[in-house]
């Protein structure tokens, strides 16, 4: 990822004092890096680094179950978090149509490019949020959003990137808002 | 009018949340600032979210549906006396007759969602005044012994509700008889299944009847140290559970001698952290102690060798919620539901193409088609369901034509498909089989921990022929190779996961085979949904010439002059058949074929 700007700054007080409260045995690996990715919204190198230091949690068995799990992410996340979601219900629904329109507002041409070129959002994928009946279903942050056709992503993300003042870097971004 | 008198609930679960539920409360208690508001578990009724139950001070209830600030003033009103009943909003009231709303939860038998929706999740006094916690003082305060616990469950026969369907009884009775200091009891609640929600509702509703139905269990099978392992993706469910095992805790039903007994008993939280497989018990296992979660070979069962090597006893979210009703109303009472070899009721989460979707609790023995269509409303499109998907990845499709089918585990496993968990997603005409099955094995090829080379390799080789297939390229003999691979996946695989993968395209080229061959032979994907054998052309004597779909087009594929519709038409070659012009299009005058 090119998205330097992103990267966070790790106090290792901060590291040192999950460890404290979460152990240091090879059963604290998953609630470790959890704690970390609450607090940055991936797993930095530098706090990866100083959990192999402090605990029992070898380099190989900590990276094993952070590559494992889909949960966490090596690489920075966007200033805002948008999560589609891909359960059975808005799969069958047109889910897919969320992405391809957030993707055309936030100008990601690259497949494989999760995050917006100037670092405002990222666009993650999840398996089920749970919300069946409210199927196709997206989150921006902690705020769900029912019933949405690919029309309606786009325009919730055009306002809520007004609200928090971002930039889409996407075509016609602003044509939208209304 | 204050309000003063009035009783307010309102449905705050993800989804009730999702669907705007905390606006609404605060805009009712800037109308009814004196009422007693109570924030309760989603009820289930998910197709009507937001709701609101209000009971009026002279004992009326009224349960409100789709309440969002809109029509919120005509209900407002109504209860101020200032308006007429705004009949289009109510859905049940001791004060009108019932309305089909209604049906949704008069034709259900809710045992295991008894407080869901009717109480304050964090709340333990509604619990105990709702009857909680006397399941469990009925069997340490009662003088029944584990034996006696163990049998009352084996009268019930409740078999595991998390898919695989194992007696609970029989489960406990190894892990009661095995040697060990310390045994462990976990409550599975990792529900990965895309399109299945019963534990959350249950953990975020009605979180101190899990935490009831895991003493009842912790202590016939003789553990002492719990743990609930929660998706890491249903922070509500968890911040709830956390707060039920506090206050469980300060009021003496957890931690030691409990209640005066000898029987101590405490449970930790484990976040999950996504991954499908963990739902599998020995990969379950291993996430806990902190590894990746790749299952074990078995034997030796967790019921003797599980986590950290102690005895290990792991129950769904929905088995254990069903114990305290079982102990207090006693097992034959919930053997009686359902039918010989199934008892109890289940729950389905319904959702997909239906009228009403949302949680369903039925006794075992009725008929899908009495679900779907009398509880669920049937087709909401107006085109006829096609099929239903039972069970998630691990299920499989039952066609129209087999919705007689009965709610019983050995009747749905002779269809190919599985009882599963309990996710229910139902298809009308406009969607495709193919592409479900491919949706599947796209799904379980990701999330394949990658231990066993069938389920490994096995499940992308699957993947790539079902992709092949949707794209239009596919041949008879890639079908052929489909169904080669399929037993081949199943008997090589160690778990749940690969055994269960192919069941997706398995059930799909039995009842739906003619798809498949539209779409090899004649090119063609009859639901309309696979983007290589489907084109999008404008119908230019219904097109206004508005230009939405232009502004819509992520590839600036449509072109067109303002109000003029004969000139607009949409680029083949730039066309990627995403759908969002016929999404946007208001006169429907783009034709996806």
């Amino acid at each position: 990822m090119s998205n330097a700007s992103l990267e966070a700054t790790v106090d290792p007080s901060e590291v040192q004092g999950w460890i404290n409260n979460l152990g240091t045995e090879p059963s604290a690996a998953v609630p470790l890096l959890q704690a970390v990715q609450r607090a940055f919204g991936y797993l930095p190198r530098k706090a990866m680094d100083l959990i192999i230091e402090n605990t029992e949690i070898n380099a190989s068995q900590l990276f094993g179950v952070a590559t494992f799990y889909a949960q966490f992410r090596l690489d920075p996340v966007g200033r805002n978090l948008i999560k589609v979601c891909h359960g059975t219900a808005c799969h069958v629904q047109g889910a897919d149509r969320l992405n391809t329109s957030l993707r055309h507002v936030l100008g990601m041409k690259d497949e494989e490019e999760d995050t917006a070129s100037n670092g405002s959002y990222t666009v993650e994928d999840v398996a089920c949020i749970g919300c069946c009946s409210l199927a196709p279903v997206m989150l921006i942050g902690e705020q769900a959003y029912p019933n949405l056709k690919g029309a309606d992503a786009q325009k919730h993300l055009v306002k809520h990137a007004k609200t928090v003042g971002e930039i889409l870097p996407g075509k016609d971004a602003d044509k939208e808002a209304k | 009018m204050s309000g003063e008198g009035l009783l307010i609930n309102v449905g705050e679960g993800t989804c009730g949340i999702a669907a705007g539920a905390p606006e609404v409360t605060e805009l009712l208690k800037k109308r009814f600032p004196d009422a007693k508001f109570t924030a309760v578990g989603c009820v289930g009724m998910c197709h009507q979210e937001v709701m609101v139950d209000i009971t009026n001070a002279d004992g009326k209830t009224y349960q409100w549906g789709n309440v969002n600030k809109k029509n919120l003033p005509k209900i407002v009103r109504f209860h101020r006396g200032e308006a007429d009943l705004p009949e289009q909003l109510l859905i049940k009231s001791t004060d009108a007759p019932d309305t089909e709303k209604s049906q949704y939860l008069l034709k259900q038998t809710r045992i295991v969602l008894r407080n869901v929706g009717q109480l304050n999740p964090t709340s333990m006094s509604q619990f105990q005044e709702r009857g909680g916690y006397t399941g469990i003082e009925k069997v340490l305060k009662g003088g029944m012994s584990p034996e006696d616990v163990i049998a009352e469950v084996k009268i019930a026969n409740i078999r595991g509700r998390g898919g695989a369907g194992f007696p609970a009884a029989i489960k406990w009775g190894f892990a009661r008889g095995a040697p060990g200091k310390v045994k462990y009891l976990v409550c599975n609640g990792d529900e990965g299944d895309p399109g299945a929600f019963m534990d959350r509702s249950l953990l975020e509703g009605d979180p101190h009847s899990v935490v009831e139905g895991m003493l009842i269990a912790a202590y016939a099978i003789g553990a002492s140290k719990g743990y609930a392992y929660i998706r890491a993706e249903y922070p509500l469910a968890v911040e709830y559970f956390g707060k039920a095992m506090d206050d469980a805790r300060k009021a003496g039903y957890l931690g030691n001698n409990i209640l005066g007994s000898d029987f101590s008993f405490d449970i930790k939280i484990k976040e999950g952290a996504g991954a499908f497989v963990c739902g599998e018990e020995t990969a379950l296992l291993a996430s806990i102690e902190g590894e990746r979660g790749m299952p074990r070979i078995r034997p030796p069962f967790p019921a003797i060798k599980g986590v950290f090597n102690s005895p290990t006893i792991i129950n769904n979210v929905e088995t254990l919620a069903n114990m305290p009703w079982i102990i207090n109303n006693g097992g034959q009472a919930y053997a009686d539901l359902g039918t010989e070899k199934s008892n109890g009721t289940k729950v389905f989460a319904l959702a997909g193409t239906i009228k009403r979707g949302g949680l369903v609790e039925v006794p075992m023995g009725v008929t899908i088609r009495h679900v779907l269509e009398d509880i669920g409303g049937g087709s909401p499109t107006g085109r006829p369901l096609k099929a239903v998907q039972l069970g998630g990845p691990s299920g499989g499709c039952i066609p129209e034509s087999m919705f007689d089918t009965l709610v019983d585990y050995d009747a749905i496993d002779a269809t190919g498909a599985i009882m599963g968990s309990g996710g229910m997603v139902v298809m009308d005409s406009k969607s495709c089989m193919v592409d479900l099955a491919r949706y599947f094995l796209e799904f379980t090829q990701l999330e394949s921990c990658g231990k066993c080379t069938f389920c490994r390799i096995g499940t992308l080789r699957m993947k790539e022929l079902l992709t092949k297939i949707c794209e239009g390229e596919g041949t008879m003999e890639d079908i052929a190779t489909l169904e080669e691979l399929a037993p081949s996946i199943k008997q090589a695989s160690l778990c749940g996961l690969g055994q269960t993968a192919p069941n997706p395209v398995q059930t799909t080229l039995e009842y739906f085979r003619d798809e498949y061959i539209a779409h090899v032979k004649d090119h063609r994907c009859p639901g309309g949904v696979c983007k290589g054998l489907i084109t999008h052309t404008i119908i230019q004597k219904d097109c206004t010439g508005c230009s939405i779909c232009e502004r819509y087009c992520p590839v600036d594929a449509i072109e067109g002059e303002l109000k003029k519709p004969d000139t607009w038409v949409i680029d083949q070659q730039a066309c990627i058949n995403c759908g969002m012009c016929v999404e946007v299009c208001n006169p429907d005058a783009i034709l996806a074929a």
